[in-house]
């Protein structure tokens, strides 16, 4: 899925600026008011619609809730009925559903039928998790993709090039899941020379305090993070890369060499600054992304975030967690392609309406 | 040199690369700090001795609920085992029942009237005893608000009345005679707590800690799939557990969990597969136990769905309401096999129902009884029924198609889907085709009984009455809508009667030997394929756990027993022995945040090279 | 889109216009030499596409991996045949090491491994070829009309498609797979419907600079309809843009299949090379140390996503040099 989402964002920075026109700075406080009006409207009404999926998509899961709460009890059909009177199932589901977003606007995504908790905690108490872990290797893999692009561009074609972007499609084509499990194989058991230096799985020991368990924590936190970053480095490398070697072709870089600046300040003040205005666009859609994506990563490595509940809700199939989930899974990718979007006009005078 | 000299022009590239890079640091650390602290309410620890012996097992299942009125799941109860006194316990030798809560028991001359004596040595963790009035207090509370019922309400549906006429007293009136009142598995919990809870199906316990209980361990921290910790309970009236602390943590990837036992992570690992199970029998400091376990499995046949008025709905196929088939199907098996390549070896074959862990109730077929593997029987069976094959080598059925069964199996048991796959080719050969219907869960067509043949299991209880009561027509559904406690809609007279005198018999020789009659109507009923008693198989640590009392006492499994002997009996290694201390995760954090910095070093100077290679072409 | 920097190979367009002329006989003869000249000119343009591709050689080690693979998959009925994948008549012990008899050792029933694996390709990569073709297709019919008609008809069409590109395609894949029971045609569905969009907004954005150019108003001032504009201008302008992308899409739908499989949504009967790692995982080969049953079917989706994004990322900047890709 990876690859699809390498080339949406390739293709969306070049969608952006909207034809080669580099006019002049018209745009106005007011203009862009309107234009952050429409793109925070649009969401709002992408986040209504995520929210009509979620609840009738997830209604077609064969399984009755009811009959799986009773858990294999001597149930009469009078007690199932008060049962799907509890939880509004037996209401018509367009009722379901306008009763579903009344709640969910005041913050309550209901009840887990497996955890008998209210959805909104279950999902508050992973959500700090997987941020923990999707935000820290966000950080290292934009870092290292924009590092890495960037070179890769100034010198391209050549070896270093060759070689980095080799590496970059290479890990890009491997399954997340199984480069976890060979990391888990080579630097959690140990292989050979290599000591297991590394806890197969979870969060956190237990009983650590204070530092040592913050410690504990990024003990635990290598190998997915490495795992994430090695899968998802390569496309903010490949767009960095892309961007840049357009910007490369301009021609005030040739003035600015003309001048007699160095090459390296060419790159740094010049170059690169511009370049990765495409990319800024990328970054935002990949930690939507990144939150969504993660749930093979959190499987493999046992950590207790939002992916592993989501599967946990599929299987029963726990309704209200599993629309809970959806939405904050869709809503992460939605509101940073918002925050994108409305960034983008701010750092580059040539977009703007 | 020439590098030398580019690398000299080239510092304030570097430099204000290595600031900025340094900033990125700082931000990633900076989420961390804002992330990782404020999660862990660090769960509060009177003494923070550093050569504490910690028992850690680990665990898969999320825990459903704390609340024993709720929890069904395998992990919840037991840590309801460890927490609650029952009112009896069960030998770790045979699985008699020995006293619990209660010291002693006995039934009235009509049968009708059970009279508990309560012990007076047990006190809750909060210093309050614990007495009758608590025991009866959690019998009325299931007994009269549904909201309590969820986990344990089967048990007390046949109670007339619940009272405690003194704190050493218990009195329970029945509607009608009942052999299991000495395994009455539900957690007495504590008035004085409980009654100031609300809504007992929204409870889940998991609020306060440490959770008040009489058990030989207290509950003192919880965090859903990350751990369950309990520390032992000093004034346990048997005896405190040896271990200083007791820790289930959660493995949702059982390869996972066996590399962190190898590791010394964990002291305790259970469901291995067999290829595990052989890696680790070759392993220093670990033992793997490999014992007879306490479920069957098996192939269970949709008999035709019915309600208790017999009416029917599903859709079943016909054929299968035809007993030679049902035998033909039962002799295309190959059990050996199965036993041999799905389990390798760490299975039994299936005979009667019970299995054999539990040698009073276990019934054999006799060798003129036996549904031998005999292929050729087998389609010499399905001709004489009528079913005879077509020109393409496939079995029709009465309505002229092909006959093809539908087989439910759990999308999440290796086994089922193994299993499956030589149903597929055994009865394929017979002329049958089979369509595996592999489910997360199976309970929708289940209950509706809309397949026809599905991958079945229990694990059986000392007291067996309840795996027998589901194959009774009292347990079949009063409509189509509702849930009875039906396995899979069998209902046969003969075998109704057997249940009903067994469960009237108070004399536990005379009862086992109806149970084993009930058991041979059941196998010749062809109903019910049990074609593997699967072992337990588990491993712990030898240089963190001495000794562990497994159940039963000889060739026993560990976890998951009807009581709490294995992790309140576990004695700890000698202290030097045991690993994964927090001294030790801070030297590998130092190790490896060099191994970091050195690599980061190295791949930062080779870029350098690089580039410097390049400006030269 | 920037593709129209350099015209496109089938760009030179009026006699496009003319063969459904031919097809309805009133050309007669005369419609045979515009064919015949429609013809030379697409195989000229094949060559210098071709020649072209030559000089990218990351593109061509890609298509060598693929040939190979394909081959291996088309010729497995010969090679290993569908008794590999039968658990009665297996031929080793479970999980046995590599050795001259098993090359990659032997899976929990003790079939052979290298041959599973061989058979496993068919189901891999028709399964990613079916998906991205799905996938690619309703991209390509949602992007042209989009593109053709404009109005609400595009807004509407254009809002779907941004919806469903901020969707979380592996959760919406998931669950569709679970809302479907368990097959191939499931998997294919699950995501095909879910990976469409980025096609869309890129085969539109080519439709919309094609409709620009003078000729297409030629076209509708003789008379051409919707359907004649859009299947005999639009389709062939864009078909180059829908190769490359369903190049690249067959590479990440392998990928997703992998996915689905793993987690234990695919078909558990059949052989695929993401069911093998599931019952590698299953049967406990991480922590058993049986390397032969993880490793090999991993390397295996990964050099064929690889072959496949290589070959996607050379035709790419074949058609588009200015997205200086691979050079």
């Amino acid at each position: 899925m990876t690859a699809d989402a390498a080339s949406a964002a390739a293709s969306a920075p070049a969608g952006a600026p909207g034809g080669p026109a580099r006019g002049p700075r018209a745009r106005t406080g007011a203009s862009y008011l309107r234009y952050g009006a429409g793109k925070v409207g649009g969401a709002a009404v992408s986040l209504l619609a995520v929210l009509l999926t979620s609840f009738f998509l997830f209604r077609l899961i064969p399984g009755d809730p009811v009959k799986y709460m009773t858990g294999g009890r001597q149930v009469s059909a009078e007690q199932l009925a008060a049962y799907r009177r509890e939880f509004g199932l037996d209401l018509p589901l367009w009722e379901q559903f306008t009763d579903y977003c009344r709640k969910a606007l005041t913050g309550d995504l209901g009840t887990s039928y497996q955890f008998r908790a209210p959805v909104i905690d279950k999902i508050t108490e992973a959500l700090p998790n997987t941020l923990l872990l999707t935000g820290t290797a966000f950080v290292l893999y934009t870092a290292l993709g924009i590092l890495l692009g960037t070179r890769s561009a100034w010198r391209h074609g050549g070896l270093g090039d060759r070689l980095n972007t080799g590496l970059a499609l290479t890990l890009y084509s491997i399954p997340s899941f199984w480069l976890g499990l060979l990391l888990i194989i080579v630097f959690s058991v140990g292989m050979g020379p290599v000591p297991g230096l590394f806890p197969t799985g979870g969060m956190e020991s237990g009983g650590e305090e204070g530092f040592a368990y913050v410690v504990d924590v990024a003990h635990h936190l290598v190998l997915p993070v490495v795992t994430l970053v090695a899968v998802d480095y390569g496309q903010t490398l490949l767009v960095t890369r892309s961007a840049l070697l357009d910007e490369m072709g301009s021609d005030y870089l040739t003035t600015a060499r003309a001048k007699g600046l160095r090459d390296d300040l060419v790159r740094r003040r010049h170059a690169v600054p511009n370049a990765l205005l495409p990319t800024v666009t990328l970054v935002f859609i990949n930690l939507g992304r990144t939150v969504a994506g993660v749930i093979l990563v959190e499987t493999v490595f046992s950590w207790p975030g939002l992916g592993g509940l989501f599967y946990q809700a599929l299987s029963v199939p726990d309704l209200p967690l599993v629309q809970g989930l959806f939405f904050v899974f869709a809503a992460a990718v939605i509101i940073m392609n918002t925050l994108a979007d409305l960034i983008y006009p701010l750092l580059d005078p040539r977009v703007g309406r | 040199m020439n590098t030398q000299d580019q690398h000299g022009r080239a510092r304030p590239g570097p430099r204000g690369r290595r600031s900025r890079t340094l900033r990125f640091g700082t931000a990633a650390l900076m989420l961390w700090a804002g992330l990782a602290t404020p999660l862990g309410p660090a769960p509060q620890r009177a003494e923070a001795a550093e050569d504490k012996q910690v028992l850690t097992v680990a665990v898969a299942q999320s825990v459903d609920s704390l609340s024993p009125f709720l929890a069904s799941r395998l992990v919840s109860t037991s840590i309801h085992r460890l927490t609650y006194e029952y009112l009896t316990n069960y030998d770790p030798k045979d699985a008699r029942p020995i006293p619990g809560f209660a010291t002693k028991w006995s039934p009235s001359a009509d049968k009708l009237t059970w009279t508990y004596t309560i012990r007076s040595d047990s006190t809750w963790s909060d210093g309050k005893k614990a007495t009758a009035e608590d025991a009866a207090w959690t019998f009325n509370k299931i007994m009269t608000d549904e909201g309590a019922a969820p986990a344990n309400g089967s048990y007390v549906t046949n109670f007339r009345k619940v009272t405690a006429p003194s704190p050493t007293k218990l009195v329970i009136e029945l509607k009608k005679p009942q052999a299991t009142m000495a395994a009455l598995d539900v957690p007495i919990v504590p008035k004085h707590i409980w009654e100031k809870v609300g809504d007992f199906s929204e409870f889940n316990n998991d609020k306060t800690f440490p959770i008040v209980g009489n058990g030989p361990f207290v509950l003192t921290g919880y965090k859903p799939d990350s751990y369950v910790r309990l520390k032992p309970n000093k004034d346990f009236w048997r005896g405190a557990p040896k271990f200083d602390e007791l820790v289930f943590r959660y493995y949702k990837d059982g390869d996972a969990a066996v590399a962190a036992l190898q590791k010394g992570e964990v002291s305790f690992v259970q469901g291995l597969t067999p290829a595990q199970a052989a890696a680790l029998e070759k392993q220093k400091n670990i033992k793997v136990n490999d014992a007879p376990g306490r479920r069957f499995y098996a192939l269970a046949t949709n008999p035709g769905a019915r309600t208790k008025d017999g009416e029917r709905f599903g859709d079943g196929h016909e054929s299968l309401l035809d007993e030679k088939v049902r035998h033909a199907l039962f002799m295309a098996v190959d059990r050996e096999t199965i036993i041999d390549k799905v389990f390798q070896g760490h299975a039994v074959k299936g005979e009667g129902y019970i299995p054999p862990r539990f040698p009073q109730y276990f019934w054999k077929p006799s060798a003129g009884q036996e549904l031998a593997h005999d292929p050729a029987k087998a389609a010499q069976l399905l001709d004489e029924a009528g079913y005879r094959k077509n020109g393409d080598g496939k079995r029709v059925g009465k309505d002229g198609k092909p006959i093809n069964y539908r087989v439910l199996c759990h999308a999440t048991d290796p086994n089922d889907k193994a299993v499956g796959q030589y149903l597929t080719e055994w009865w394929g050969e017979l002329g049958i085709g089979v369509t595996l219907n592999c489910l997360d869960n199976v309970s929708d067509p289940w209950l509706a009984g809309t397949y026809d043949l599905a991958f079945d299991g229990w694990s059986v209880n000392p007291d067996p009455d309840f795996v027998l009561s589901i194959h009774t027509c009292a347990a079949l559904p009063t409509t189509p809508d509702a849930i009875g406690a039906t396995d899979n809609f069998i209902c046969d007279k003969k075998y109704d009667d057997l249940y009903a005198q067994q469960l009237a018999e108070y004399d536990p020789a005379r009862r086992a030997e109806i149970v084993k009659r009930m058991e041979s109507r059941l196998y010749d009923t062809g109903y019910m394929n049990v074609m593997a008693y699967p072992n337990a198989v588990e491993a712990y640590r030898t240089d963190q756990i001495k000794s562990i009392e497994t159940m039963p006492s000889d060739a026993g499994n560990i976890y998951g027993q009807d009581g709490y002997w294995s992790w309140w009996s576990a004695v700890p290694a000698a202290a030097e022995e045991s690993s994964g201390g927090s001294g030790s995760t801070g030297v590998v954090v130092g190790v490896v945040a060099g191994v970091v910095v050195l690599a980061g070093a190295g791949v930062f100077l080779a870029m350098r090279r690089r580039s410097t290679a390049d400006d030269r072409e | 889109m920037t593709t129209e920097a350099t015209p496109p190979p089938d760009a030179t367009p009026p006699t496009d216009a003319t063969p459904p002329v031919a097809k309805d006989g009133g050309g007669g003869g005369a419609g045979a030499g515009p064919r015949a000249l429609a013809r030379q000119r697409r195989l000229r343009s094949v060559l210098r596409f071709w020649r072209q591709y030559r000089t990218h050689r990351a593109g061509l080690l890609g298509l060598a991996a693929l040939v190979l693979f394909a081959l291996t998959a088309l010729t497995a009925p010969l090679t290993v045949g569908s008794d590999v994948a039968g658990v009665t008549g297996a031929p080793g012990r479970p999980l046995e090491s590599p050795s001259g008899e098993f090359p990659l050792g032997t899976d929990r029933f003790g079939r052979d491994l290298l041959g599973l694996l061989v058979w496993g390709s068919r189901v891999s990569l028709l399964v990613g070829l079916l998906a991205a073709v799905l996938s690619v297709a309703i991209g390509a019919l949602v992007g042209i009309t989009a593109g053709h008609f404009r109005g609400a008809y595009a807004t509407v069409m254009m809002r779907i498609t941004d919806w469903f590109l901020v969707m979380p395609t592996l959760v919406l894949a998931i669950a569709l797979a679970t809302v479907m029971s368990r097959s191939l045609g499931t998997i294919v569905l699950a995501i095909g419907v879910t990976s469409w969009p980025t096609t869309a907004r890129l085969v539109r954005a080519q439709t919309l600079a094609v409709e620009s150019r003078p000729y297409i108003e030629r076209a509708k001032a003789l008379g051409g309809g919707h359907w004649h504009i859009m299947s005999r201008h639009v389709l062939p302008n864009v078909m180059p843009l829908v190769l490359a992308q369903t190049t690249l899409m067959i590479s990440s739908s392998i990928l997703a299949e992998a996915t689905l499989a793993f987690l234990g949504l695919g078909d558990p009967t059949v052989v695929s090379w993401g069911g093998l790692l599931q019952e590698a995982r299953e049967a406990g080969a991480v922590s058993s140390g049986a390397w032969w049953y993880l490793v090999p079917p991993g390397v295996a989706i990964a050099v064929v996503a690889l072959a496949f994004t290589l070959c996607g990322r050379a035709v790419e900047s074949v058609l588009n040099p200015r997205l200086g890709v691979a050079r």
